[in-house]
């Protein structure tokens, strides 16, 4: 652009914000900058960068932030900046930009018309000149499009076409529209929040968990239930299938049900639920028969010790491997509640036996079963219609930016004079100039053909 | 199966080499009749890689995996190399000028044979893993490859301009059969302006297609911030238009440097760094 004078243009440090060097300038330098968060690995701890880099450069890592570059203090100047630097020149190039809209490009006189950049000039004799010249305007009326005429003052007239004037506004929309984007980004963190949830098959929750500080609950105004987890495999191995058949129970009523998959999400009062991982938590039964002749079958969920009170007995699960040889086999650790304890390997159908507190017990795995643990991701963003909203605006705004051009084409027509009639076909268009070139060409052989000139 | 998709894969490789040979023939000596042929040569390419494209597709549906074939490094490949020259002949066909043949074709070649030829790349087709398995995802790889195959064809001709040189206007020989620094500069224009528009739609479809599967638009993994680099830089190219004395050499060789960024963005990301995009690295 241009130094354009507008009543601001005075201001060095206006001229300095409104200039298009300063947002080369931003834009290289946030090219560069960028590269740095991908080649230092972000969110780590503090003791990763201190073991991986060594102190002198752990303490540039600290105080620029670099373990979490794109929010650092700097790195958010540098937008800011940019976009101080698009505001200012929007608001720089509008009275411009209005000038050139409010122009009505019919008020033109035939010198200037002789000095635009596509134009031809005809002089037509008598006898025939203003039949002939009937015949022009009729044929520039058919091939130019609509058109709109006018008397100048000198005895002409002028004859125009114009189309796509308003795409000069289309600059505006895709510059506003990285404006959008970045409100939406900042509207939809801070009004938003994101979160995570492991749900068992069967459980219920009323909260996540915060992914930026795992002991903080987000509490989500209502009850999500996982009622199944399904994973399919390929024959190659590769995973086919991950999904969670969701329900949303919100006072006391399950108002929604709703299979997840990764790229098929679920939306209940704003909050989102996506597929993201799982695991798988096994659950054994063991039948334990006493040497007195009782018997006894207990459940044994990961994670979790389960008693047999009655004998005094504590028993927990320490390994599972789903296939040994075609059956599954487990590591229980089983003891007196408050004694020693053995650790013993069980295959399904297969027992072992122990001494516990003066009796011997036969231990014996009788059924082994894997239960999943679906892992949601949980995100509330109110910003992000707002980003698509930017989005949106840019492409459409780049569309016009790069296709709508502003064309005028001219014709001028003076009778009378010694010289005869004088015809002047004048066209201009800010973009796609080959093309309207063509255009313009096809217009003034057909003119041609009438005056007699060319082929 | 000998025709197979990756048997008329391998032949485009071999015709889009005649092909980049014939176009630097014609440059070199200036026959109008080769420079023809080279574009023929290359139409027919064209033709056999979209046949080869269509079979690799028909061909997973018999396997029972039925994608289309935009999933991994190979297909990827392919798939920039046939957006290349469609982008190339489409320029050649509005401005007649078959010299930007001979910088263009080759970036197509090479992506055929590195994709057909390189043990990192495997041709096999593959089922669609769970994230990958949307709309979105053929939407965001047709849209960046547009971008990155209009920045192949403007860096071939930002490698004519630095050629051509800003003094040798006049010269005779090679160099004056290439495009004036006026049209070159204008075309290069055009084309980044083509391909900003299309790595723009294409971050932005990445954006809504991450959107629905992790419930992040922008979580800035290396492969998003390459893309936002390469991004930068092409809108630096712009606007250097506005900025006098940036014009000509400047955005020239920001076309290169352009290009380098969309290469690391495409091969690099995957190879030397980690993140969400790994695919290319299978
Ligand atoms: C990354 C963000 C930006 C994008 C994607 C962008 C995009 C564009 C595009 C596509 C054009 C049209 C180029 C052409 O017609 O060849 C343009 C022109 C322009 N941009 Fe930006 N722009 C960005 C940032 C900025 C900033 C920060 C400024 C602030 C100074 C700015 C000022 C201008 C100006 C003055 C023009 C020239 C308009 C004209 O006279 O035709 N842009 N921009």
């Amino acid at each position: 652009m241009k130094n354009r004078k507008t009543g601001t243009g005075g201001n060095p440090l206006w001229k300095f914000l409104s200039s298009v060097r300063l947002a080369i300038f931003l834009l290289i330098i946030l090219a560069v900058t960028s590269i740095v968060g991908t080649i230092i690995p972000q969110g780590e701890t503090m003791q990763f960068y201190l073991n991986n880099y060594g102190p002198g450069m752990f303490k540039a890592i600290k105080l620029l932030r670099l373990d979490d570059t794109y929010h650092s203090w700097w790195y958010l100047t540098l937008l800011g900046m940019f976009s101080l630097n698009l505001i200012v020149c929007t608001l720089n190039r509008l009275p411009f930009t209005l000038k050139l809209f409010k122009r009505d490009y019919i008020d033109v006189t035939a010198d200037y018309l002789l000095r635009a950049s596509l134009c031809h000039k005809w002089t037509l004799k008598a006898p025939e000149a203003s039949e002939k010249a009937a015949q022009i305007v009729d044929i520039f009326r058919q091939k130019a499009g609509s058109i709109r005429e006018k008397r100048l003052d000198d005895g002409g007239t002028v004859y125009m076409a114009e189309s796509g004037k308003w795409s000069y506004w289309g600059l505006y929309g895709l510059h506003l529209s990285i404006l959008i984007i970045f409100a939406g980004a900042v509207y939809g963190s801070m009004a938003g929040f994101k979160g995570r949830i492991m749900l068992l098959e069967g459980e219920t929750t009323d909260h996540a968990v915060a992914s930026s500080d795992v002991t903080q609950k987000i509490p989500l105004g209502f009850l999500l239930r996982c009622d199944r987890f399904v994973v399919d495999f390929y024959d190659t191995g590769a995973p086919k299938l991950f999904r969670s058949d969701l329900a949303v129970i919100d006072n006391g009523r399950e108002v929604l049900k709703k299979s997840i998959e990764v790229n098929d999400p679920l939306t209940y009062k704003g909050i989102t639920f996506y597929q993201s991982s799982y695991q798988s938590i096994p659950e054994v039964t063991l039948r334990i028969t006493d040497s007195g002749g009782g018997q006894r079958n207990l459940v044994i969920p990961a994670f979790q010790r389960v008693s047999w009170p009655e004998a005094g007995l504590t028993m927990g699960l320490m390994k599972f491997l789903p296939n040994v040889h075609g059956v599954p086999a487990a590591r229980i650790w089983i003891g007196e509640s408050n004694g020693r304890a053995d650790a013993l390997w069980l295959f399904r159908g297969s027992s072992k036996t122990i001494d516990a507190g003066g009796k011997t017990y036969k231990v014996e795995l009788q059924d082994a079963a894997e239960k999943y643990m679906t892992g949601l991701q949980v995100k509330k963003d109110p910003g992000v219609w707002v980003v698509w909203l930017g989005c949106t605006g840019l492409i459409i705004g780049f569309a016009m930016v790069f296709w709508v051009a502003h064309r005028r084409m001219w014709l001028y027509v003076r009778p009378g004079g010694k010289d005869g009639v004088t015809v002047i076909l004048a066209g201009l268009s800010n973009k796609n100039k080959m093309k309207f070139e063509n255009e313009f060409d096809e217009i003034k052989n057909a003119l041609d053909s009438v005056t007699g000139e060319g082929k | 199966m000998t025709f197979s998709s990756s048997y008329l894969l391998s032949i485009t490789t071999f015709i889009y080499l005649a092909a980049a040979a014939l176009y630097l023939i014609h440059w070199v000596f200036r026959v109008e009749k080769i420079g023809l042929a080279a574009s023929f040569v290359t139409a027919a390419g064209l033709v056999c890689q979209t046949a080869g494209i269509g079979l690799r597709w028909a061909e997973s549906y018999q396997m029972g995996y039925g994608h289309a074939p935009l999933s991994n490094l190979y297909e990827s490949l392919v798939f920039f190399a046939w957006v290349t020259v469609l982008v190339y002949l489409i320029i050649e066909w509005k401005t007649g000028k078959r010299v930007i043949g001979a910088f263009a074709t080759p970036f197509a070649t090479l992506a055929m044979a590195y994709a057909s030829f390189s043990p990192d790349v495997q041709d096999k087709i593959q089922p669609l893993i769970p994230a990958l398995q949307s709309n979105w995802l053929i939407a965001h790889v047709i849209t960046c490859f547009l971008g990155y195959a209009s920045f192949a064809v403007a860096c071939g001709m930002g490698i004519m301009y630095l050629i051509r040189g800003e003094e040798s206007e006049s010269n005779s020989g090679l160099l004056s059969a290439l495009p004036s620094l006026k049209v070159l500069d204008d075309l290069m224009h055009q084309t980044i302006v083509f391909g900003f528009l299309w790595l723009s739609v294409g971050i932005i479809t990445g954006a809504v297609w991450a959107n629905q599967a992790w419930g992040t638009y922008w979580s800035w993994d290396p492969k998003e911030t390459w893309s936002l680099i390469t991004w930068f830089v092409y809108a630096t190219a712009l606007h250097a238009r506005f900025v006098r004395g940036w014009q000509g050499k400047r955005i020239a060789l920001l076309s290169i440097i352009g290009f380098v960024s969309v290469i690391f963005t495409y091969f690099g990301v995957n190879f030397l760094l980690s993140g969400l995009h790994s695919y290319g690295s299978s």
